[in-house]
């Protein structure tokens, strides 16, 4: 055994890109009109490459070099949101992306800049229409500065024939806070990851996502959280299910540097596993240079609560009912946190669909 | 409980019947040759079949890459590894040459000069037989074997034919590859079907036996139903001149037998500790594995247990204390085979002035072994900020119907908890020494009494001065 | 004549820039009991932290002098070894050491004559046997997984296993029941005498029912406002504290 962590489930190296073609349909959806000196634009080639060059960190890997830099060099999609100093946008931005016969593929780039005290929300939604393989590749660049607030929420709910990949980095500022929500509901092979780096006092990044795999899917997940400021906060909860023949592996990753003193960090996953045939790995590692700090991981798996199951059961409920009950109800908190009533809506749909579509 | 250490008498008596009679007989050439192994294996007399193991876990030796993937190993002379396995003469053999530090604490652990001269390594050319015929008359009579690897290649050839390096295969790194190349001197222990062996046997002065505590092979097996407490090391610090460590532990464990492993591994600051133990468990048997590691500038340890069969436990309790200039890397490996396996693993760390402990650890769960269930608990305790505390644990399951919870915490000793016991009247140092000591019990609980207590002194040598 | 075993002159302690003592004085004898009343956020335990002398608490302005030495500087230890105990409010919980082996070690350390195992686990004995504490208790790890209850009463073990001159009980009777409340207040009683003093810090009086305080004060924001015997106490039983706070804002 050359190397120890052999979890390899997608194999991304020798994964070959489709052709790239222009995704012509409207993505950015807000109507609302925005406060005075917010930028809210799609993407042009070419001018983002200087303003946003502090964006470009070695450390950060994404999904793999070679989907980053797809999405930095060819995107055809993509914005530039940049909310000046104090302001508070209030309605949340919207991008939704669904790939169809004519628009495959979308490789978009998004970069998000929030000035000091800023405060902004942006939901990206990414469906794709029946039969067609649809590809995404993308690559979102938050800089949140100084007391400034970034709510993100992705809902990736693709059809199991589609191929997602999507690579997410946060430079937060003292003080600063993103929050991410993420719903990984679809596509046949989808690997995320989302790096935080929480470089100055008090920088605080959040993360809560639910996954949920069905059929022959593959998930692969990485989050991480790097405190270098002092008295950093992070936060990873994620819950997940498993079912039919999908395979997951998620690695999570709490790293102190050194500097990073009194900063707190928490990560649990917790997974509920439903049939016999799914596989399920985990890394929660923990990585420490510096010992004044709170840091704790946990994680879980099993079945279903067989008392939970007999309870409702013993209501009159079906066994499919009652564990489709419980699923939603282990991921009803992170879905409750989506600040809109109609995104909660669209993923407890898309979640019940593919609970029942499930042989369970 | 009987304190083995009693027959310290005997082995002075023996180390000085047959004192400076071993020399060593080559002289250092550059690389590994079939022909030096050939002439290893002739000088031990041994039958064809470990001659040719021998010579084909070289070829894998040479074929296999230096593995990467966890300490930097580039202190090892891997193109003069023939140093490693046959020293120069004169190398070690005078108390003089061992340093300081390890002088400073066989005195502080109150051990006597002709065991220090022992543990040292330079007066140890005693033969091994000597101490471990002492095996008490009664288990010998139940059929209990105990004995050292040679005489068990010769005398119960068919048993270790059939399992020797049948667990830890020599393909399986390169350093498993160089062990079954040159492996030597190690315990061998059978214990017969319902036999209860109720003292705990203890390899101490075996790994000092010359070359013995380089490559040594322990192999144990615990016969259905039968009962075993085996320790090996101890809490002084071992100290080699050549400072490459690469032994095997294989664990037999059949039905319903139980057998607990314990290992307090202390080796001096330069040694590269690069040591793989595995067991395998039968249905309802149970292995415990008890690991404390101190020693070692570099340490990759994982102790493995396959649990074969049904109801089969495997419990992992381990610390690591890691200062200045060590990298220990250490953790455990369950697979969980067959249905209704149980595992525990309680890992400890703690790192000071600079160490850097690492927890990696496997849990793995097959597509078969459907009510299983697994707990993982990691705690990392830093000392101050110099120091480093990774804990990456990978847990692969291939089924539902099993029970996992993973834990993990890091974090240094907290103000309050010393301002209480300071509030009673006990100083700082003594404070902080003191929930150090507390956050390793579960370990020191588990260790015959003079284990623990050697184990707290070696905490508070450790802790001297580099806290308060 | 009683001779003085504690002397706060004028203490002033500062939290992160808040004054939380702003000039506390208080005399207590040898022999004497004390009561001090507060509502939450007065500074009870701030005063009894500085006391103790917990590094968080530094003494901006003030002297704290004990049996006539000036123990501003002193650590923790070495105040406890001078013969000031503080029984926490929420103590903590070290796990992996035993009630028994913290005792002895901290005995010998306060005293500085060692305590060998056997003639220890007997004083310890007995001590708990006072407290009505089960045997097993000496083996538990210190504090861990102890009900509230648990804790109180061990930390009351522990004042009476180390016998200090001074015990200041930290809102020792919140979370007891009344049964728990009068093995406590046994207790106690038990460790004063002539030469002991204790100073009970309280937000209300379950106490007071078993203990007869010499004196009673009121602390409020930061300062000792009234003195007073055990009718004072009686007044903030029945009208809060109030009416005693409208008549000192002014």
């Amino acid at each position: 055994m050359d190397r120890w962590d052999k979890m390899k489930i997608i194999d991304k190296e020798n994964f070959i890109f489709p052709n790239i073609i222009d995704y012509k349909k409207d993505y950015l959806k807000s109507e609302t009109k925005l406060p005075e000196g917010v930028v809210l634009e799609k993407i042009t080639k070419g001018i983002n490459e200087i303003i946003f060059d502090y964006l470009n960190t070695k450390e950060f890997q994404g999904v793999g070099e070679k989907f980053t830099s797809l999405a930095e060099e060819s995107y055809n999609s993509g914005i530039i949101f940049y909310i000046p100093k104090d302001v508070k946008v209030e309605s949340p931005i919207k991008i939704e992306f669904d790939m169809d016969e004519e628009n495959p593929v979308v490789i978009n780039q998004n970069i998000i800049v929030a000035e000091k005290g800023s405060e902004g929300t942006i939901i990206m939604d990414y469906t794709s229409s029946e039969k067609v393989g649809a590809f995404h590749n993308g690559l979102t660049k938050i800089y949140a500065k100084e007391n400034s607030i970034i709510n993100i929420i992705k809902v990736q709910r693709m059809n199991d024939i589609s191929h997602n990949f999507d690579s997410n980095i946060a430079i937060v500022k003292g003080q600063g806070q993103v929050n991410w929500i993420s719903i990984e509901l679809g596509s046949g092979i989808s690997s995320s990851n989302y790096s935080n780096f929480l470089e100055a006092e008090a920088s605080e990044a959040n993360l809560s996502s639910i996954y949920l795999g069905d059929g022959k899917r593959k998930i692969d997940l990485e989050y991480s959280m790097i405190h270098k400021g002092p008295r950093s906060i992070s936060n990873i909860e994620t819950k997940g299910v498993l079912m039919d023949h999908a395979k997951k592996v998620f690695k999570g990753n709490l790293d102190f540097k050194k500097g990073a003193r009194l900063s707190k960090g928490i990560e649990e996953e917790y997974v509920i596993l439903l049939d016999p045939t799914v596989k399920s790995d985990s890394i929660p590692a923990l990585l420490c240079h510096e010992d004044d700090v709170e840091g704790e991981h946990a994680a879980s798996a099993g079945q279903i609560n067989e008392n939970k199951l007999f309870y409702l059961m013993s209501r009159g409920l079906e066994e499919r009912e009652a564990k489709k009950l419980i699923v939603e109800a282990s991921f009803r908190p992170i879905i409750d946190r989506i600040p809109y009533e109609i995104y909660r809506n669209i993923v407890v749909d898309e979640v019940e669909r593919r609970l029942m579509d499930g042989k369970n | 409980m009987e304190r083995r250490k009693t027959y310290i008498e005997d082995v002075d008596r023996g180390i000085y019947d047959i004192k400076n009679k071993f020399t060593y007989r080559y002289k250092s050439d550059k690389g590994l040759t079939p022909e030096i192994i050939i002439e290893i294996s002739k000088e031990k007399d041994e039958p064809k079949w470990m001659t040719d193991f021998r010579l084909k876990s070289l070829e894998i030796y040479s074929s296999k890459p230096v593995p990467t993937w966890g300490a930097d190993l580039s202190g090892l002379d891997m193109d003069n590894i023939i140093t490693y396995v046959r020293p120069d003469a004169d190398m070690g053999d005078s108390w003089d040459d061992v340093p300081e530090d390890i002088k400073k604490t066989f005195e502080l652990l109150g051990i006597p000069q002709a065991e220090r001269e022992s543990l040292a390594g330079v007066g140890a050319q005693y033969d091994s037989e000597i101490v471990y015929h002492n095996i008490k008359q009664e288990l010998v009579d139940q059929g209990v074997i105990y004995t050292d690897m040679e005489t068990a290649l010769h005398q119960y050839e068919d048993i270790v034919r059939e399992h020797f390096m049948q667990l830890i295969p020599p393909n399986d790194h390169k350093f498993a590859a160089l062990h079954g190349a040159v492996w030597s001197g190690g315990s061998f222990v059978y214990v017969p079907e319902g036999v209860n062996v109720d003292i705990p046997l203890q390899s101490y002065f075996r790994l000092n036996a010359p070359g013995a505590g380089q490559f040594e092979h322990t192999l144990i097996i615990v016969e259905k139903g039968a009962n075993l407490h085996f320790i090996e090391g101890c809490s002084a610090p071992q100290y080699r001149v050549t400072n490459l460590h690469a032994g095997c532990v294989e664990l037999y464990v059949r039905e319903n037998a139980r057998l607990r492993y314990s290992t307090i591994e202390n080796w001096s600051r330069n040694m590269y500790n690069l040591n793989t133990k595995r067991a395998i468990v039968d249905k309802n048997g149970t292995i415990e594995w008890i690991s404390g590691s101190f020693g070692s500038k570099v340490t990759m340890l994982y102790p493995m247990s396959i649990l074969k069969g049904e109801g089969a436990k495997s419990e992992f309790t381990g610390v690591t204390f890691a200062s200045t200039g060590q990298y220990l890397d250490t953790g455990t490996k369950v697979v969980h085979a067959a249905p209704h396996t149980i595992s525990s693993i309680n890992s400890k760390s703690i790192s000071k002035n600079g160490g850097h402990a690492f927890y990696r650890g496997l849990l793995k769960v097959t597509p078969d072994a459907y009510g299983c269930k697994s707990t993982v608990s990691c705690e990392s305790l830093m000392l101050d900020n110099e120091s480093a505390s990774d804990t990456v644990p990978v847990i692969k399951l291939d089924n539902d119907n099993i029970d996992i919870g993973h834990e993990a915490k890091i974090g240094r000793i907290s103000d309050e908890a010393i301002f209480y016991l300071m509030s009673r009247g006990i100083n700082e140092e003594e404070a902080k020494a003191m929930i150090v000591r507390g956050f390793v019990e579960p370990i020191t609980k588990e260790l015959p009494l003079e284990y623990a207590v050697e184990l707290n002194n070696l905490i508070n040598i450790e802790l001297e001065g580099s806290i308060g | 004549m009683t001779k003085n075993l504690l002397n706060v002159k004028n203490l002033k302690i500062n939290i992160e820039d808040k004054e939380i003592l702003k000039g506390l004085n208080l005399q207590i004898n040898e022999g004497e009991i004390h009561i001090l009343m507060g509502p939450n956020g007065s500074g009870k335990s701030t005063l009894a932290y500085t006391l103790m002398g917990h590094p968080k608490y530094e003494i901006a302005e003030g002297d704290i002098i004990f049996n006539g030495e000036l123990i501003n500087d002193l650590r923790a230890d070495e105040r406890a070894k001078r013969g000031i105990f503080l029984s926490f409010q929420y103590p903590e919980e070290i796990p992996g050491v035993t009630v028994e082996e913290f005792l002895r070690t901290a005995k010998t350390s306060v005293t500085g004559k060692f305590h060998g195992v056997i003639a220890f686990k007997k004083l310890l004995k007995e001590k708990m046997d006072l407290l009505e504490m089960e045997e097993e208790y000496a083996s538990r790890y210190l504090n861990q997984g102890f009900s509230g209850g648990e804790k109180k009463k061990n930390e009351i073990l522990q004042m009476s296993v180390l016998e200090p001159k001074l015990a200041i009980l930290d809102e020792t009777d919140s979370g007891l029941d009344v049964d728990a409340i009068s093995i406590v207040a046994e207790g106690v009683k038990r460790v004063q005498d002539d030469k002991k003093s204790i100073l009970v810090i309280t937000h209300y009086n379950k106490l007071l029912d078993y203990l007869k305080p010499d004196f009673v004060h009121i602390l409020l924001d930061g300062k000792i406002v009234k003195t007073g015997g055990i009718e004072l106490a009686k007044e903030i039983d029945e009208r809060g504290y109030e009416n005693i706070r409208t008549k000192y804002s002014n």
